[in-house]
Order: structure tokens, then C-alpha cells, then sequence
């Protein structure tokens, strides 16, 4: 006989577990399942259409309807379908904006183009759609799952260091301004981490991203790791004078916080449009 | 020389087509006739690809005589289940007799040539071969077939016909045949 809160620990675990199935076989049924966005069809040794725009991380199929094998070979050599024969076809999924030309290995005057839309196009990340807009969880090993995880963390952290810190001063508590130095060294230990992450992502994708508003992200982020370092050093100085945090800190963390806001909302606007 | 050669045998044909042409104006070929020629030049491409495999090593001659012998293959039937459709069966011509010559007499070329010489002759022969049957598609066929759905054939058939021009132009320039 288990005693009754094991048992009703056992119930919770269960009913989880149940739940989380559940979820996962939802997020199974929910995989694009090899569909494609857009279909070429390749007849009378043509392709047709001869040019089509996608967006990144949209699927592409060639549908071989003529009587003969053809190819879809990239003019630069990123890609080759291999010989496509009648009947049968061939997908794509296109993660980097940009414009391939493509043609038909054994008959080289079959030839075409594909555009490939990025986010300033579009207003919408492909690289975040690339998984298929998928529930299923798998562990986040590419810089456009690890950035906008690690953010959460130096977004969080550091208003809430700076409310903690004003919420000390107006109701006179310690506790409050302990936190907010543990929050900010937090905050300025995990922020190169993001800085990194942002900037790996930048240098793999960085032509599907928006030249304008990655060009400002990348430089202010840097900037803010170097600014989180500095309020780091300072209120260590304050916390280890055992001070109350003054004006002159509270006003620049407030400056940081705002940089930040800005710097998250540039960051939104990439992913998700304007 | 080799630049020569394989030219040579474009100007010979040639001379057959404008031949062709300038008795056209008296007498025009027929559909059964020109289905006899597209047949013809089809066979000629599928055998000289089957002897391109049987006496090269290089892979990607290889490669091209495959898809000359799967494409000409497969033209060859589209060719006849529309004859058969319109009911014309292919005839011998003039034409017919004289491709089968000269791919007769390039046949015996070949078997005699060994190696990379015989892949550049190959190669070089495809250009042309193909050079001459857009071209006498072009100006012979397409103007004098009578029935439309012939004339549409032949005309669909135009760009994979410039497609193994291409490619095989390409396939000279690798093997350095120019």
C-alpha cells in the first residue's frame, strides 16, 4: 500500500505524462508531412513557370510531367535533384534569401529562377518557420533557437533588477536590493552569451535577415554587453559598500533598460514584421 | 583538322537538306515521309549512343549516351503512337536514305577509333548530327507537314533537340574536341 501522496504524486505524474503524449502525437499530426508551397512542373522541356517567388523556409516541389528525365541542378552548384523521372518529383526547402538560377543537367537550355524572399521582403522570419511551425520539442542547437532563448533571460533580468532596486528605496528594504544585485550580475553573465548567439545567427543567415535593422541590432547588442559589464562593476561596488543604490546608477540602469527595450523591439520587428 | 571533320559532315548534310529544300519546291516531303525521317534520325542517335557505351570509359560520355538512348527512346515512341493515331505509317525518302548513309559511314568511323580520340569524334558528331536536325527541322519538316498535330510535334520536339545540342557542345568542350 503507497502512501497517499505518493499515490497522488503517481496521479499528477500520470496525468502529465498522458498530457504530454497527447501533445506530442498532436505535434506529429501537425508536420507539414512533405507538402509543399509552391509547384514547378516541368513539361515540353520547360519549366513552368520559369520564375516564381517563395519565401525562405518555403518547400518547393518540381513535378516531372514531360516524357523525358530532367534535373533541377542550381547554376552554382548548392543543389542537384539527380535525374527526376517522368512521373515522379523532387522537393526543396529554401532557407536563405537570395536568387538561384537553376537548370536541367542533360539539357542545358532548360533553365530558371528562383526567388527567395527574405524578411525584409516579406516581413516575416523563415528561419523561424523553418521547423514547419512544428509543437514538437527538440533541443535548440541552432543560433535562431539559442538567441531568441538566451534574450528572455537578459530581458527579464535587468528591468527587474532596476524595479527591485527602486522597490528597495521606496519601501526601505534590504532584500530588495540584494536581489537586484544578483539580478544584474546574472544579467551581465548571461548577456555575451545572447551578444554570441545573435551574432553566430547573424554571420549563418545574415542575408535573410534585414540589412537596416540587423545592422543596428548587432552593433547595440554588442554595445549592451559592454554597458551590462559596467552596471555590473558599479552596483558590485554599491552592494559591496553596502549603500543604497544612488540616483546617478538608478538613471543610467533606467538608460540600459530603455537601450534594451529598443534593442528587443528591433529584434521583434525582424521576426515578426512590422 | 578534327574542327574540319566534324564540320564537314554539317555541311554535308547541309548540302543533303538544301538539297531537300530546293526539290521541296517540287516535291514537297509527305507526313509518312518526314515521320520516316524522324524515325530514321532517332534510330541513328539511340545506335551511335549504344556504341558510345560499348567502347568509352569516360563517365561522362557514358552519362550522354544514356540520356541520348532514354530520350531518343522515348521520342521515338511518342513519334509512332502519333503516326499510329493519325494513321500514317512512316515511308523512306530521299532524305531517310541518305541519313542512313552517312550515319552508316560515320558508324565505321567510329568502330575504328579507340579511346579518347573515339569520345572526341563522338562528341563532336553529336553537335553536329543535332545542329543538322534543327536545322532540318526548322526548314524542311515543320513548313511541309500538312497535318497540324504533326506539325505541333515536331515543333514540341525542337527544344529537346537544342537541349542535346547544348549538352553535347558542352561534352566537346570538356573532352578539349575543338
Amino acid at each position: 500500500m503507497r502512501p497517499p501522496q505518493l499515490q497522488a504524486h503517481i496521479y499528477i505524474l500520470a496525468a502529465v505524462a498522458a498530457v504530454l503524449s497527447a501533445v506530442g502525437v498532436r505535434a506529429q499530426d501537425a508536420q507539414p508531412g512533405g507538402t509543399a508551397n509552391h509547384i514547378v512542373i516541368i513539361r515540353q522541356v520547360h519549366f513552368n513557370p520559369p520564375q516564381m517567388t517563395v519565401k525562405a523556409g518555403e518547400t518547393v516541389e518540381w513535378k516531372n510531367e514531360d516524357i523525358f528525365s530532367h534535373t533541377v541542378t542550381a547554376d552554382d552548384g548548392s543543389f542537384d535533384s539527380g535525374l527526376i523521372d517522368p512521373g515522379n518529383s523532387w522537393q526543396r526547402t529554401f532557407k536563405q534569401a537570395g536568387t538561384i538560377g537553376y537548370h536541367c543537367r542533360p539539357h542545358p537550355n532548360m533553365k530558371a529562377a528562383l526567388v527567395i524572399q527574405g524578411t525584409n521582403e516579406t516581413g516575416a522570419v523563415a528561419n523561424v518557420a523553418g521547423r514547419g511551425g512544428t509543437l514538437k520539442w527538440s533541443p535548440p542547437t541552432r543560433p535562431e533557437e539559442l538567441h531568441p532563448i538566451l534574450v528572455n533571460f537578459t530581458a527579464a533580468l535587468l528591468p527587474l533588477a532596476l524595479l527591485s532596486d527602486i522597490l528597495g528605496r521606496i519601501f526601505r528594504r534590504q532584500s530588495f536590493h540584494h536581489a537586484a544585485w544578483w539580478m544584474v550580475l546574472y544579467a551581465a553573465v548571461i548577456t555575451p552569451f545572447t551578444a554570441a548567439a545573435g551574432w553566430w545567427w547573424r554571420l549563418t543567415e545574415g542575408s535573410a535577415l534585414p540589412a537596416k535593422l540587423i545592422a543596428v541590432h548587432e552593433w547595440l547588442g554588442s554595445t549592451a554587453v559592454v554597458l551590462f559589464v559596467i552596471l555590473a562593476i558599479w552596483r558590485w561596488s554599491i552592494h559591496k559598500r553596502n549603500t543604497l543604490p544612488n540616483w546617478a546608477y538608478l538613471t543610467f540602469a533606467l538608460i540600459v533598460v530603455l537601450a534594451l527595450v529598443y534593442q528587443g523591439s528591433l529584434g521583434g520587428r525582424m521576426v515578426f514584421g512590422k | 583538322m578534327k574542327l574540319r571533320k566534324s564540320y564537314l559532315w554539317v555541311f554535308a548534310s547541309a548540302v543533303l537538306l538544301a538539297a531537300g529544300a530546293v526539290t521541296a519546291c517540287a516535291q514537297a516531303p509527305t507526313d509518312p515521309q518526314i515521320a520516316g525521317i524522324v524515325q530514321t534520325a532517332n534510330q541513328i542517335d539511340i545506335n551511335q549512343a549504344k556504341l558510345a557505351l560499348k567502347k568509352t570509359s569516360n563517365p561522362q560520355v557514358k552519362e550522354f549516351a544514356n540520356q541520348m538512348i532514354s530520350d531518343h527512346t522515348s521520342l521515338e515512341k511518342s513519334v509512332n503512337d502519333l503516326a499510329k493515331k493519325l494513321g500514317v505509317t512512316p515511308e523512306d525518302s530521299a532524305t531517310s536514305k541518305q541519313l542512313k548513309q552517312q550515319a552508316a559511314d560515320e558508324t565505321k568511323k567510329l568502330v575504328s577509333l579507340h579511346g579518347k580520340a573515339f569520345d572526341k569524334e563522338y562528341a563532336s558528331h553529336e553537335v553536329a548530327f543535332h545542329q543538322t536536325v534543327i536545322d532540318a527541322a526548322k526548314t524542311t519538316l515543320i513548313p511541309n507537314a500538312n497535318n497540324a498535330e504533326l506539325k505541333s510535334a515536331l515543333e514540341g520536339a525542337a527544344p529537346l533537340l537544342q537541349g542535346h545540342l547544348e549538352h553535347a557542345q558542352q561534352l566537346e568542350q570538356s573532352l578539349g574536341a575543338k
